[in-house]
């Protein structure tokens, strides 16, 4: 087939109006085809609206609470899955407007799919991630804080929600500290430190963690040092990272 | 757009993300936000009001349970939701054989949407986006020739292929397919406003 006649099949893909052998096909195509993956793309976007074509009716009142009640039972089956803690944080980070990368740009369901859980897997790997990241990045008061060492790598950012004492922390390009050796992170809270917790990366340089901010504690700025193993009451060099918070509500 | 407290509604991302965390009130701000253009679209599909709830209280309920694998760069929430909602519904049909149904008229160019356009305003229950969508869409429908929107709203409504399409028009599949292609460009582009909006 030509690549004039795999277009022609994007819009009726769109619609879901194609075979199954057709679409076996052409999602194949897809797969190889970044052209026909745009133009189905868009081509979506217009069946999405088509929503809006349907003839307007109002669903009886007592509707929202079938809703409802149907997603609490759901809930009460048991856990929703041991990969759920993870995604949510992928879906936040997204709304957050952080980069997941292009990978996800795939359009037909099997390669997103294929995509999404080999990038799930890979973010497994690299995430230590809990339910409780996900509380402290959607609260209303978070504030962030980039730290970086003059420009290049290592960096981290920080999350910090004062309501719920929590702060995530997201660490890139650091190498896994010395043996004998671990990471500190501090709160400068008017000019003296208080440790945050401590902290090492894996392998990759890579590491995502929650870390409890004792009560009341309000700091502008965060910073990591290295540390002889267990940690230190007080910094005991200079820090490598550091960062100014900037304050959400 | 603020809501009365002042602070800008949470996107519908961000109730996703949430929903995954099992929020049960972000799942209600959900569907106080689309649960009645997700109605509307699974009774142009199914035809009867207890079979329309049944999709959508299924459609929510899948929506809470693989909230963690909604991806916002492959599209809005309400697309995502209205295709949740479309396949449950071509699916119900479909098990009730109840498919000759689906080539009845299966949605009506709504002159009233258009007709509301400028009285959006007074329709607080709706929503002025909403019915900016609606009014533009049902335009833009209206626009093409009858031919196109036809096979259109059959794959659509109907969950028919082009190749069911053209038996049951008695058309030749040529035809078909050079009108779904047609209309569905023009589509693109009378709607192009409301693409470039992201199509919240």
């Amino acid at each position: 087939m030509t690549d004039h006649q795999w277009s022609e099949l994007a819009a009726p893909y769109a619609l879901g109006a194609l075979t199954p052998d057709e679409r076996t096909g052409f999602e194949a195509h897809l797969a190889e085809c970044a052209t026909c993956r745009a133009e189905v793309q868009t081509l979506r976007d217009v069946t999405g609206l088509l929503v809006h074509a349907a003839q307007d009716a109002t669903p009886s009142p007592a509707l929202r609470e079938r809703v409802m009640r149907e997603a609490r039972k759901a809930s009460s089956i048991g856990p929703r899955s041991a990969r759920a803690p993870v995604l949510p944080w992928l879906a936040a980070a997204a709304c957050l407007g952080l980069a997941l990368g292009a990978a996800y740009g795939y359009l037909h369901e099997r390669s997103a799919r294929t995509v999404a859980l080999r990038a799930l897997a890979a973010a497994e790997d690299t995430i230590t991630a809990r339910d409780s990241l996900v509380a402290t990045l959607l609260s209303p008061d978070v504030g962030s804080a980039a730290l970086a060492a003059t420009g290049k790598p290592p960096s981290a950012r920080l999350y910090w929600s004062p309501s719920r004492h929590r702060v995530v922390m997201a660490v890139y390009d650091l190498a896994p500290a010395p043996a004998g050796r671990i990471y500190q992170l501090w709160a400068i809270a008017r000019g003296k430190p208080v440790s945050l917790g401590i902290f090492n990366t894996s392998a990759n340089g890579r590491l995502t963690a929650a870390l409890n901010v004792p009560a009341g504690l309000t700091f502008e700025v965060t910073a990591v040092t290295e540390e002889p193993a267990g940690g230190s009451p007080q910094p005991t060099q200079q820090p490598f990272l550091i960062g100014k918070v900037a304050r959400g509500d | 757009m603020t809501n009365w407290q002042g602070r800008p509604p949470a996107p519908d991302c961000t109730l996703v993300a949430r929903m995954a965390n099992a929020d049960e009130r972000a799942l209600g701000e959900l569907y106080d936000r689309h649960g009645r253009p997700v109605y509307a679209l699974a009774l142009a599909i199914v035809r009867e009001r207890a079979d329309a709830e049944e999709v959508v209280a299924d459609a929510f309920g899948q929506a809470w349970r693989t909230a963690g694998q909604f991806d916002p760069s492959r599209g809005s929430v309400g697309a995502w939701l209205a295709t949740i909602t479309r396949t449950r519904a071509l699916d119900l049909v479909r098990a009730r054989g109840r498919r000759a149904r689906a080539l009845e008229r299966v949605s009506r160019v709504d002159a009233d949407a258009v007709a509301t356009l400028g009285a959006a305003a007074d329709a607080p229950d709706r929503g002025v986006e909403r019915e900016e969508a609606r009014g533009l869409v049902a335009r833009s429908l209206a626009d093409l020739p009858d031919a196109q929107r036809r096979v259109i709203e059959l794959a659509y409504f109907g969950g028919l292929s082009q190749t069911e399409i053209a038996a049951e028009l008695r058309e030749p599949l040529g035809t078909v397919k050079t009108r779904m292609r047609a209309g569905m460009e023009k589509l693109r582009g009378s709607l192009a406003q409301l693409l470039s909006e992201g199509a919240a």
